[in-house]
């Protein structure tokens, strides 16, 4: 038999592939076949070292990058795309907003007309229940998903009111997912004209400790062309602690603001 | 209230890739997460170049976001993923040769090693098994990586490869022959 159909035979049987009747030929031929037993050692060896071959971590800039880019791509969708539009309960929670502004309207009218002011109170509590709804979404730590879903909708809000601010806010600084803060930010970011959602920006970007969000954090900044945030973009520059591509950022904000 | 959405770690590759498709651009992280230190090792071992295999991982993510609309959501997403993998190898490939006589490359894949194999902080062992590999024809290196250092199924790469089940087998396993001789010359040089 040619060697390389032993080699073929002895993988087998060191993969555990071979038949009954299979094993006991080279069972017997291992004993008394020196070449043979030379490779099947030597296959065993190699078989092993590969099986226990080190999995190679990538370097965290491999994510950071990553982010950043797919940050890019999103910058160049429509505002449209933003929405989570697969998604049935954002359908429900979106289109439960949409219909309950618009009971609002009809309630004011029906309360100035002084007419069925039941159904007012009733359009009210809707509204409340509705908004308590997308808080609690924001708040369910056991799922980045629905917290996704809740911010997504504040996303889509004309303007929100403090209370909804200060999740999102809460949530831009704390939450233990990237793609939830960077969520958080863009609807931050849509409010920025307000003085103190623009403070608050100014502020996350002192406290603020993910990378990802670091360099979204400064683009919007720039962008909104601040220069109060100038001494802290000085800092991440000579931050030691700070990735490189959060001080190249800083570095081109620093430019873009000077 | 109504029903909870379908978790996100419920969904599959395929049905995220969908939605990344569809406009949800955000689902591309939870890929990612998924994929990125397979393709990265299995780029490791093609180029036998850390700082490479580094570049060519993200250029593979940055063509998932940027081909997401040539995604069939009847393949694999992992037959497509490792597609693009083979092919950012391919062009690497392509551009060394361009730069440098085609003997050259495999000296420069052999210099590099040390580095990788210190920075991987690999045991006497694994830098030799490295060095062999990379004296492999590509098409064995490709197959032996792919079914023995990233486990994937015969099947799985007769389906990307193009290539029929039993064929892969027979490659495979003369690609490990190959290998355990490339392996024990080396440890008698």
């Amino acid at each position: 038999m040619d060697k390389q159909k032993w080699e073929s035979r002895l993988i087998d049987y060191i993969d555990g592939k071979a038949t009954e009747e299979e094993r006991a030929a080279i069972e017997q031929e291992l004993l008394r076949n020196e070449g043979v037993r030379t490779r099947y050692n030597q296959l065993t060896e190699l078989l092993e070292v590969i099986k226990k071959t080190k999995v190679s971590e990538p370097s965290i800039s491999l994510k950071v990058n990553f982010e950043k880019a797919l940050q890019e791509e999103l910058a160049t969708q429509t505002k449209p795309t933003k929405t989570i539009r697969f998604s049935p309960m954002l359908y429900r929670v979106a289109a439960g907003f949409v219909l309950l502004m618009a009971g609002l309207a009809i309630g004011y009218k029906i309360n100035q007309s002084k007419i069925e002011s039941d159904k007012l109170v009733q359009l009210q509590k809707e509204v409340e229940e509705n908004r308590r709804m997308m808080l609690a979404m924001m708040d369910n730590q056991l799922s980045a998903s629905q917290r996704m879903v809740g911010v997504s909708v504040a996303y889509e809000m004309e303007r929100p009111d403090d209370e909804i601010v200060s999740v999102l806010v809460k949530t831009l600084n704390e939450d233990v997912n990237t793609n939830v803060r960077l969520a958080a930010l863009d609807a931050l970011g849509r409010f920025s004209s307000d003085n103190q959602i623009r403070n608050e920006l100014i502020n996350s970007l002192k406290t603020q400790k993910d990378p990802v969000v670091q360099i979204a954090l400064i683009q919007l900044l720039v962008e909104m062309k601040e220069k109060s945030i100038l001494i802290q973009l000085e800092k991440f520059t000579r931050d030691t602690g700070i990735l490189k591509a959060v001080k190249d950022e800083a570095h081109a904000g620093i430019l873009k603001l000077s | 209230m109504p029903k909870p959405a379908k978790s996100i770690d419920l969904m599959s590759d395929e049905q995220l890739m969908e939605t990344v498709k569809n406009g949800n651009l955000q689902q591309a992280s939870i890929l990612f997460e998924r994929f990125h230190k397979r393709i990265f090792n299995f780029l490791v071992h093609m180029t036998g170049n850390r700082e490479a295999a580094e570049d060519l991982t993200q250029n593979v993510f940055l063509r998932m976001l940027r081909y997401r609309q040539s995604y069939n959501p009847e393949m694999k997403f992992q037959s497509w993923i490792y597609q693009m993998a083979r092919n950012a190898f391919a062009d690497h490939y392509q551009k060394q040769k361009q730069l440098k006589p085609a003997n050259m490359e495999v000296e420069k894949l052999n210099d590099s090693l040390p580095d990788l194999a210190e920075a991987l902080e690999q045991e006497e062992t694994e830098k030799r098994l490295i060095r062999a590999l990379a004296k492999l024809p590509d098409d064995y290196r490709e197959l032996l990586v792919l079914t023995r250092f990233q486990h994937l199924k015969y099947e799985e790469v007769a389906g990307f490869l193009n290539m029929t089940v039993a064929n892969v087998k027979v490659k495979v396993h003369r690609a490990i022959s190959q290998l355990r001789e490339n392996y024990f010359e080396l440890e008698n040089a």
